[in-house]
């Protein structure tokens, strides 16, 4: 449909009307899920007189929208709106006009209204007007607005137009484009995760080598530039497989500084002071004070920490790409992508689809920039999602930033000077992929946007105002209230000690000292609605272990190059609730009073100050990046938690009405006064002054002088550990070695040709398959990705690494040259056909007792295996092997089981199954220095990594024949015991058991527990502290599942859990290392890996809080 | 290793050739093309792909497609009345009390809200504050979901036939035939 009226200005369309008289406004910005596509209709159907369902947006998309810069600084309604309000209003003036002439009337006295000019009784459809025209007119600033009196839009509720389609999975996220032929890839990023500039940026990689990846399905190719490196698949999820198993090499970064001490790092770091405001004479100034105050204010790197992690897709298109992007700023992208490519910027189409919150410069443009070098590579479209710790690890991050203040009162307690400094080491972040290729150099960049806010807005006799511009330390670029926040929480911090040091009431203070009448109005009107209750010193209320405390403070956030342009005005008071046991900081209730101007849409208004409410007070409470020497370490919500809905404060707020000043923006202003008034709230209940973010229950404690739990010492255990093995096994060998050669070695049993599997009855061969399932033969005799029962797995033992055998019938390297007599000696002395003692990590002392049919069964069965030729790797051992006979003299009684003539034949027919083809003894049964069973059969031991709790004796947790028949057959008794780890393997095999054979060894296994079960501890008290966060973000939502019935979470509570009540973290650590996998055939669960995620310091002291909050009954693993 | 895995999806029986260790969020997006269930973890942190397996609430990024295996699974887009196309209450609740900025942690708000509401109809703020505790939502829309949860409450009791159910195959259209087409992995 061509459009019958254009509105335009140098090339740039900014609305257009169709015939059928519905209208389309252009905007160069995008909405980054704040409602901007919503009020921007607003405005454009108010001064149009039209339906708001009649106006369509179109954003960010350089194919059809001007180019407006960046969507940053809450500036899109305030600036980049105003074009498209003025052709709003022109192209209604000129329906009015067409209107005036169609219908014969007085302009004067035309009114329009719903999409039609009207004159008395006479009414006519934009619709009527348009049909056949095709006006294109120049866009007129002046064209005169709708008196904001009429407004019947603008300032009014209306819904946001984007979300019907996000509430039914109909909405086109960036994530969500899916083009024909599209490929997949996923990038490899270097080591210097997070980093932007020196000598080694793009010049890292040494090599990696394609052949381990290049035949496998679906593989479609491995593109490198320089540093830029990405394998490209048929499907997403290969394609990660892929990257994940690519051997890379890379050289090794460079070391950062410090980041722990930002002050130090930040003010080592190369500045240049830039002063912007001198009043008066702040050296004279600083003498006069009474007294001068010297403070200094530190803020942390923060993350944007969106929620989805950035994605985009490329098409090559014959040389003139589109790409679809998630991005802020389409049209520096734009020029980024050229810059890449060597193309020209107007060759480059960049599609914008909303993307998960971004708050700023996020990996949005880095991955178009991915997604276009691979494209052009293939010259197929393709599609890059980053990971979450891809995204975490490389967006820039929110700068942190040191200010340092001097000033004070005079000696009338006027605020008489104020020196203010600030360090910002940040810039806009360059696009990732010009870095990593080297499309540009990576030189140190600073920029200058750490002025934002920088003036106070007080009278202050003497001033002296600089910002010291320097290049990032880490990338950083822009995160919402950008360096306005962190200095703001100087300025409002300083007063607010100045306000305690003159015993003058915060709010009347400030407002002493504030000329603009409308800042003032809000200063006085927030403090009165919020019911701000006057105070000249700390009150310090108490009650209890809490202290309670108000704070209060005021902004207006500035952006732009300095001087800027001033956004809305905020103020806040804060109620907060001090623990002065753990140090926790609770917000009960955020009062913001804010002055916006007109408000487009107040409820959207509303929301952004809840949003900006809850993300900053989550940055000031508890975030904040970490670094190791390297790079950053935080690879998601485990170490870098976002606030959750508890800690969701009440939020109230006051709208200033001001309809007919202009709107001022309202996406940032409401956050920025947030750490300055928290922290004055805190020094009203504690008196105590924070002046470093975030404020975390730790640093509460140091600042209030409270004792912080004992922490625990770390690495030790793997020292101790090696130790101990090497003692047990010089012990071993020296006992036995002076006895070994007096036992005469075995003879071999001749071989013979196995017997053809028809010889076996079909009887025989299904109870051979029953006992090899319960057996978990197959669990041990397998390797990793080996042929089924070919052995080859390796074995560690305290004395070594064995191997198993190949129990195939293959002649040379498996059983096929075995006579039953050969196997019957095996499994019941631990000899080899050939002689040779076998190692006692094969159970044939368990093994042993097996009735001599049961033996036969099992080796019919074995030789019906597919014959697999492989031999058996060589063992690594401490023992000699002769050592093994004295060892068997000492320790094995090969007898059979007789039956217990007390007990019912369930209870005897499970005992045979439990400790002979079950062997659940070799794992059940704690082992002396020299590798026997002791004397306490199947009281729980360690067995490498893992923990075979108790089945006998007092320390028994799962008993009762029904729990443990559960058990047996699915993994899992409800709400009691799930199997883990090597347990879950033989859970798997005992799933082909006939159900006699499970309640039987459920029988045996209920009748060993002794005493009374000792009642689980309830968990202990918690100090919160970085490895409770980590808890409570990385694993509660398994393990203290939000839903009862949470399929994905924990199936038992974590009291009940082996790995937490065994007398070492290992297999608490193991767990959390490498996760859990559910065999098939089991109802047990899943649980992810975490080695990749969390350190390995990190995963011992969560294994130790593991123990202390879950096992308080037992001695902690300190 | 592909096999043939069935699953039924919004009430639609589907069988996919696939790696059935390939996660359900896998499956569900890039086989199914679904878009209601989001990736934002991958580690069962944030709740972006929650959904309903067989009626319970599920994250679909740590739930294996081989232990979901013969399941009945609800996503976002099984949430509407299939006939008349009639937001379900949780999702009115969710537009008439605007429980979503970016919207990206939407999907999980929703789901989880189904969740809740099924075994406890009419929550208090605290019940639903704690519900949520470990669904993320960084654009700070806390405030909103909350009250789109009481709304959504407030619907549900008024349209009784409308609770929570698990869907059976017999009774849903076949939203999502169209897309069995290009589902499975590379041999």
């Amino acid at each position: 449909m061509t459009d019958a009226l254009t509105i335009r200005r140098n090339g740039d369309t900014f609305l257009t009307l169709s015939p059928d008289g519905t209208a389309t406004g252009y905007n160069g910005h995008v909405d980054l899920g704040t409602g901007l596509q919503t009020a921007l209709a607003q405005i454009v159907a108010e001064e149009l007189d039209l339906p708001l369902s009649a106006v369509r947006i179109v954003l960010g998309d350089t194919a059809r929208t001007p180019d407006q810069g960046p969507t940053i600084a809450s500036e899109s309604i305030q600036i980049t709106a105003v074009p498209l309000r003025a052709a709003a209003a022109q192209a209604r003036h000129w329906l009015a006009r067409a209107g005036a002439l169609r219908l014969n009337a007085p302009l004067a006295d035309i009114s329009t209204q719903d999409g039609h000019v009207i004159w008395q009784d006479q009414r006519i459809s934009y619709a009527a007007l348009l049909a056949g025209r095709a006006e294109v007119l120049p866009l007129d600033d002046a064209a005169p607005l709708k008196d904001p009196a009429n407004y019947t839009l603008v300032g009014h509720k209306a819904g946001r137009t984007d979300l019907p389609a996000k509430l039914t999975g109909d909405f086109d996220y960036i994530h969500d484009i899916r083009l024909p032929g599209m490929l997949h890839g996923h990038v490899i990023r270097p080591p210097y995760a997070g980093r932007d500039s020196g000598d080694f940026i793009g010049r890292s990689l040494i090599s990696f080598d394609d052949s381990a990846i290049a035949a496998l399905p679906g593989f479609v190719a491995v593109v490198r530039q320089a540093d830029f490196l990405a394998v490209v698949a048929t499907k997403a999820h290969l394609a990660r497989q892929m990257a994940e198993a690519l051997p890379v090499q890379w050289h090794r970064p460079p070391d950062l500084p410090d980041l722990s001490d930002p002050v130090a790092a930040i003010k080592d770091h190369p500045s240049s002071p830039r002063v912007l405001d001198t009043t008066g004479d702040i050296r004279a100034g600083l003498a006069d004070c009474s007294p001068r105050l010297d403070r200094r204010y530190v803020w942390p790197w923060h993350m944007h920490a969106s929620i989805g992690p950035s994605c985009a897709v490329a098409d090559w298109n014959g040389g003139a790409p589109i790409v679809w992007s998630g991005t802020q700023n389409p049209h520096m992208l734009r020029g980024d992508l050229a810059t890449l490519t060597g193309l020209a910027p107007e060759v480059i189409e960049v599609r914008r689809h909303q993307a998960a919150g971004c708050y700023g410069r996020n990996c949005a443009d880095d991955v178009a920039g991915d997604a276009l070098l691979l494209t052009r590579a293939l010259g197929q479209r393709v599609r890059v999602q980053l990971t979450r710790a891809q995204e975490n690890l490389w967006e820039p991050k929110g700068a942190a930033q040191v200010m340092e203040v001097s000033g004070g009162v005079n000696a009338a307690g006027d605020f008489h000077a104020y020196a203010f400094d600030s360090w910002y080491p940040s810039n806009r972040g360059p696009n990732l992929a010009l870095l990593l290729t080297g499309a540009i150099s990576p030189e140190p960049r600073p920029s200058d946007m750490g002025d934002r806010t920088i003036v106070p807005p007080y009278r202050i006799a003497h001033k002296r105002i600089t910002v010291h511009d320097m290049a990032p330390i880490v990338r950083a670029a822009w995160l919402r209230g950008v360096s306005a926040l962190p200095n703001t929480f100087a300025h409002e911090s300083f007063v607010d000690e100045l306000a305690a040091q003159a015993q003058e009431d915060p709010v009347a203070f400030r407002l002493r000292h504030l000329d603009d009448p409308r800042q003032a109005d809000l200063v006085r009107r927030t403090a009165q609605a919020a019911a701000w209750q006057t105070r000249t010193q700390p009150t310090l209320r108490r009650k209890g272990r809490m202290a309670y405390g108000q704070g209060f403070a005021y902004a207006t956030y500035v952006h732009g190059a300095f001087p800027g342009t001033a956004a809305a005005s905020a103020a806040w008071v804060v109620d907060v609730a001090v623990d002065m046991e753990t140090g926790e900081v609770t917000l009960s209730r955020v009062f913001v009073g804010q002055d916006q101007g007109l408000a487009i849409n107040p409820d959207h208004v509303r929301q952004q100050i809840h949003g900006n409410v809850i993300q900053t007070a989550s940055r000031a409470l508890q975030e904040s990046v970490s670094f190791d020497q390297i790079t950053v370490t935080d690879q998601s919500w485990a170490t870098y938690p976002l606030a959750t809905f508890p800690q969701t404060p009440q939020i109230e707020t006051m709208l200033v009405a001001r309809p007919d000043d202009p709107p001022l923006g309202v996406g940032e202003s409401a956050g920025v006064p947030a750490a300055a008034a928290i922290a004055n709230a805190i020094f009203d209940a504690t008196g105590v002054r924070m002046r470093e973010v975030p404020f975390t229950p730790e640093r509460m404690r140091d600042a209030l002088g409270i004792q912080p739990r004992q922490s625990a010492p770390l690495a030790l255990p793997g020292r101790r550990k090696r130790k101990t093995l090497l003692a047990t096994t010089l012990g071993l060998t020296a006992a036995l070695g002076l006895g070994a050669l007096s036992f005469p070695l075995a003879r071999a049993i001749p071989k013979t040709t196995a017997p053809a599997a028809a010889n076996f009855s079909a009887e025989t061969l299904t109870r051979g398959e029953t006992l090899f399932a319960l057996g978990n033969c197959a669990s041990c005799h397998t390797a990793p990705d080996g042929a089924p029962n070919a052995g080859g797995r390796a074995i560690d033992t305290p004395f070594g690494t064995v191997h198993s055998t190949n129990l195939t019938p293959d002649p040379d390297t498996g059983l096929g040259t075995w006579s039953f007599a050969a196997f019957a000696r095996a499994m019941r002395a631990g000899i080899s056909r050939d002689g040779h003692n076998l190692y006692p990590a094969f159970p044939y002392t368990s093994f042993a007792g097996m009735a001599e049919d049961d033996l036969f069964a099992l080796y019919a069965h074995l030789q019906t295996l597919p014959a697999v030729a492989q031999p058996t790797p060589k063992a690594q051992m401490s023992v000699p092997r002769p050592a093994l006979a004295a060892w068997n003299a000492l320790f094995h009684r090969p007898q059979s089981l007789a039956p217990d003539p007390a007990q019912g034949a369930d209870w005897n027919r499970g005992r045979y199954l439990v400790e002979t083809v079950g062997h659940c003894s070799e794992c059940h049964t704690p082992r002396t220095a020299l590798g026997a069973q002791a004397k306490t059969p199947l009281s729980g031991a360690m067995v490498r990594d893992w923990f075979a709790p108790a089945l006998a004796g007092p320390d028994a947790q799962l008993r009762g024949t029904d729990d443990i028949a559960a058990y047996l057959s699915t993994g899992v008794a409800p709400g009691r015991a799930a199997a883990s780890g090597p347990m879950a393997e033989v859970i798997a095999g005992l799933s082909t058991l006939p159900d006699g054979d499970i309640t039987a060894m459920a029988t045996y296994l209920a009748s060993l527990p002794t005493d009374a079960p000792a009642p689980l501890p309830e968990q202990a008290a918690t100090i919160p502290d970085r490895i409770d966060r980590i808890f409570a973000n990385a694993c509660a939502s398994c393990h203290e599942a939000a839903l009862p019935d949470l399929l994905t979470a924990a199936q038992i509570p974590l009291t009940r859990a082996p790995a937490i009540r065994a007398p070492s973290p290992a297999a608490a650590q193991a767990t959390i290392r490498d996760g859990l996998r559910a065999p098939t055939g089991t109802a047990l669960r899943d649980m992810p890996a975490f080695g990749a995620d969390l350190a390995e310091a990190d995963i011992l002291a969560l294994a130790r809080y593991l123990r202390a909050r879950y096992a308080p009954d037992l001695p902690g693993w300190d | 290793m592909t096999r043939d895995l069935a699953l039924v999806v919004n009430g639609q029986p589907v069988t996919l050739h696939v790696d059935a260790d390939r996660t359900l969020l896998d499956l569900l997006r890039d086989e199914l093309s679904l878009n209601g269930p989001k990736y934002g973890c991958g580690m069962a942190q944030c709740g972006a792909c929650t959904v309903l397996v067989d009626g319970a609430p599920a994250r679909a990024c740590v739930l294996r497609g081989a232990l979901a295996e013969g399941r009945s699974i609800t996503t976002l887009e099984g949430l509407a009345d299939p006939d008349t196309g009639a937001l379900h209450p949780v999702q009115q609740g969710f537009l008439d009390a605007e429980g979503a900025q970016c919207g990206y942690c939407l999907n999980g708000m929703i789901m989880t809200t189904h969740a809740l509401l099924a075994r406890t109809p009419d929550p208090t703020e605290d019940q639903i504050r704690d519900a949520l505790r470990h669904n993320l939502c960084r654009c700070g829309a806390q405030v909103e979901i909350i009250a789109s949860v009481k709304r959504a409450a407030t619907l549900m009791q008024a349209t009784p036939t409308q609770a929570p159910k698990v869907h059976a195959p017999q009774i849903q259209a076949p939203r999502i035939q169209a897309r069995q087409v290009h589902a499975g992995d590379p041999e």
